[in-house]
């Protein structure tokens, strides 16, 4: 157990900083980045209210000027924040804070300008006394560059954080409260006509996609019914921005239990849809498989009542293979449904990421895709040991 | 039935009807009475989309201010008559949408080609010469087992999207595509990255089928006795592993098509897949859904066409595999 804890440990280590790598690769190798934004307010503001020694600034303070492994070692563990071991390469150059440009005259006197080489380089020593995250590893994830300016990445994410977790939570569980009774159901009763009409819609449910499922749900519960006067769901955000009045129900305050329960259904009424269909799916399976074995026979043969034999016999052991669900379960909760979120404007991780995106918010962008990674991996780590524990059968090796 | 190995044909020793494995195959898929539908269904749209240059009753994108949101069924003020109305630019729905159906139903079948004979090979190869070549691949697939999927996927995307122009694309591949799509070599090297991307995500789970079909084949005695007659890796592998392991290979990319289809309208709904003047179902219900509160009908217009073809590709997958399983009766 020890051995198998230590080798998944540096395993799950590994494949961290393999994922970290790409995708800090893939952000930063490619050009544009945080700064467009602020080079567009300054291509616009024309009087010059953003100067180059701002550019500069802000580069710095982003580290936009370090070469990359530097700024991504910076970035992962904080480090090197000076010259390594007190003295050694004080004078090393690790980035660049102003490219030299060259002015290239052709024959025919073109004249072109082009960056090369570099005019004013940063050393190691230049990074002490440089503000630099603690590293992601020790739980810092920088600041925001784009969205919440110079703000820490954390604290954005947990402005959110919330959001996603109540509306993923209450999805989720609803979809198992309802989804295991209808698998049990439809397996105990395999092919009646409930097993029938359950199959079908989950295998349409599983083969919607979610924002056409999202959409026609804005289309029938809050656009349609509210033209024909019906009482109407309202059609995004987490929390409203005026007072309404809905038919039958009466006026909705902005900011009370009622706004917000009235917005919090149709997003979670379209997850709890979505993923009902798998989980019902996969009880059924799960249970038609049980209900096979030579222990239910038994069970049945020494006339313990159908009812007991389902619930006791067949259920209990058609749920071992739920554990292996739970590593999907936790990075659901956590990253949210990135389409329906953005469909429904709901504040919550899923969205955050798209717009991190949109906007080049590179560290927040990094910071969700580590979490991800990290909690894929704790929950896959969780899972075999949790498969052990449900079935003593099997053995970590 | 052992004696199939002879030259006599077995009906004839029978004398009974001859049928070939794949008229069995047909004869039973043809009992999915929901699945023989959906075949005509998403045949109708593929031959209606590759039609779409000659059935387009206008041109695919130019802007008219003057014929905007014209509702589905009624004719607009210069007198033109709109079957499915027009967009917040006044281009024709219908005409977009069947060169959409193109678009979308084309870039996911390459796609999935693609990646299925990645999967495939790669499958083949991990699960019959085992050693080291099987522990690269396994634990290729590990890895990305353990990778958030579809954050990479918007993260690549969103860089390729941006930066096409300057990504080195095989010209003769991005012709290939602008003709069969009837687009601009420029929109084609769009729909190329979108399909690179798709390829590049998808082929982990075919290889993992694959390797588990080829490692459950190859125990097989007729495998042993091809060997002892001194057959070639090659033609073991070629003649004898592929056809006994296709079948579940044949489902798996029926429904690696439609989840193909349903990331490539997620991707470009969200704005990090095919961007617009190239019309796919994604980033035309992106536009609808924003002047769905003033023209409801907008949303229907693209958003049926996924439904329909998303959910005829799954009962074709169904009917396939029931078709396909000897052990089913049906």
């Amino acid at each position: 157990m020890a051995t198998f804890l230590i080798r998944r440990l540096f395993q799950m280590l590994i494949v961290t900083i393999v994922a970290a790598i790409i995708s800090y690769g893939l952000l930063y190798l490619v050009p544009g980045g945080p700064l467009d934004a602020l080079l567009t307010e300054r291509q616009n503001s024309g009087a010059n209210r953003i100067d180059d020694e701002d550019i500069k600034r802000v580069q710095a303070r982003f580290e936009l000027d370090l070469a990359l492994p530097v700024r991504f070692s910076r970035w992962l563990i904080g480090w090197p924040n000076g010259p390594l071991f007190g003295s050694l390469g004080a004078d090393w150059a690790v980035g660049c804070a102003t490219p030299q440009q060259v002015k290239l005259t052709y024959p025919d006197g073109r004249v072109e300008f082009i960056t090369e080489g570099c005019a004013d380089t940063v050393t190691l020593a230049e990074l002490e006394g440089r503000k630099v995250s603690r590293g992601v590893f020790f739980g810092d994830f920088g600041v925001s560059q784009v969205i919440l300016r110079d703000r820490p990445v954390t604290d954005l994410i947990m402005t959110r954080l919330p959001y996603t977790l109540y509306l993923m939570g209450a999805s989720v569980a609803l979809a198992i409260l309802i989804g295991v009774p209808i698998g049990v159901y439809s397996a105990v009763k395999q092919y009646s006509r409930f097993d029938y009409i359950m199959t079908t819609v989950a295998f349409i449910g599983s083969s919607l996609p979610s924002f056409v499922f999202a959409i026609f749900a804005i289309l029938i519960f809050s656009i349609l019914a509210k033209q024909a006067g019906l009482p109407y769901l309202p059609s995004g955000d987490a929390v409203g921005t005026r007072d309404i009045v809905i038919p039958l129900i009466g006026l909705v305050e902005v900011g009370s239990f009622l706004d917000r329960f009235l917005r919090f259904l149709m997003p979670c009424t379209v997850l709890t849809f979505i993923s009902l269909a798998g989980w019902s799916r996969f009880v059924r399976g799960s249970m038609l498989e049980v209900l096979q074995q030579d222990y239910v026979r038994t069970a049945r043969a020494k006339g313990v009542r159908e009812q007991m034999v389902v619930i006791k016999h067949a259920l209990r052991n058609s749920l071992i293979p739920f554990v292996t669900l739970l590593a999907g379960v936790l990075v659901t909760i956590f990253a949210g449904a990135t389409i329906t979120e953005t469909v429904f404007n709901w504040p919550g991780i899923g969205r955050l990421f798209v717009d991190a995106l949109n906007r080049n918010d590179y560290n927040v962008v990094m910071a969700l895709v580590f979490v991800n990674v990290v909690l894929l991996l704790v929950g896959i780590l969780i899972t075999d040991i949790l498969y052990t524990l449900v079935d003593p059968r099997i053995r970590l090796s | 039935m052992a004696t199939s190995t002879t030259a006599v044909p077995v009906a004839d020793i029978a004398g009974g009807r001859s049928e070939s494995q794949w008229q069995i195959v047909v004869r039973r898929f043809r009992k999915h009475k929901i699945a023989v539908f959906c075949l005509w269904l998403l045949g109708a749209m593929l031959i209606l989309s590759a039609l779409a240059p000659v059935l387009a009753p206008f041109p695919r994108d130019e802007p008219n201010l003057k014929t905007r949101f014209v509702p589905p069924f009624t004719t607009d003020e210069q007198g033109n008559f709109r079957v499915l109305g027009t967009d917040h630019l006044g281009r024709d729905f219908f005409t977009r949408l069947l060169y959409a159906s193109r678009v979308s139903l084309g870039t996911a079948l390459i796609a999935t080609i693609i990646s299925s004979v990645i999967g495939v090979v790669l499958g083949m190869l991990a699960g019959y010469f085992g050693g080291w070549v099987d522990t690269l691949i396994s634990r290729i697939l590990e890895v990305v087992a353990t990778f958030p999927i579809f954050l990479l996927l918007l993260i690549l995307s969103s860089i390729l999207v941006q930066n096409i122009n300057s990504v080195p694309l095989p010209e003769f591949f991005v012709r290939f595509l602008a003709w069969i799509f009837t687009v601009s070599e420029r929109e084609a090297r769009g729909i190329f990255a979108v399909i690179l991307i798709l390829a590049l995500f998808g082929w982990t789970s075919t290889a993992r089928l694959m390797r588990g079909m080829v490692l459950s084949v190859r125990e097989n005695v007729y495998i042993e006795s091809a060997r002892a007659l001194g057959a070639s890796n090659t033609r073991i592998l070629s003649k004898h592993i592929f056809p006994n392991s296709l079948p579940p290979m044949i489902v798996d990319f029926t429904l690696g098509v439609n989840g193909t289809l349903v990331a490539e309208s997620g991707l470009s709904f969200l704005g990090y897949g095919i961007q617009d003047p190239t019309p796919t179902w994604g980033n035309m219900l992106a536009f609808a859904q924003s002047y769905m509160f003033q023209h409801p009908w907008m949303p229907l217009i693209p958003s049926l066409p996924i439904l329909i073809a998303s959910i005829a590709i799954n009962y074709i997958g169904d009917g396939l595999r029931d078709a396909l399983d000897p052990r089913q009766r049906i």
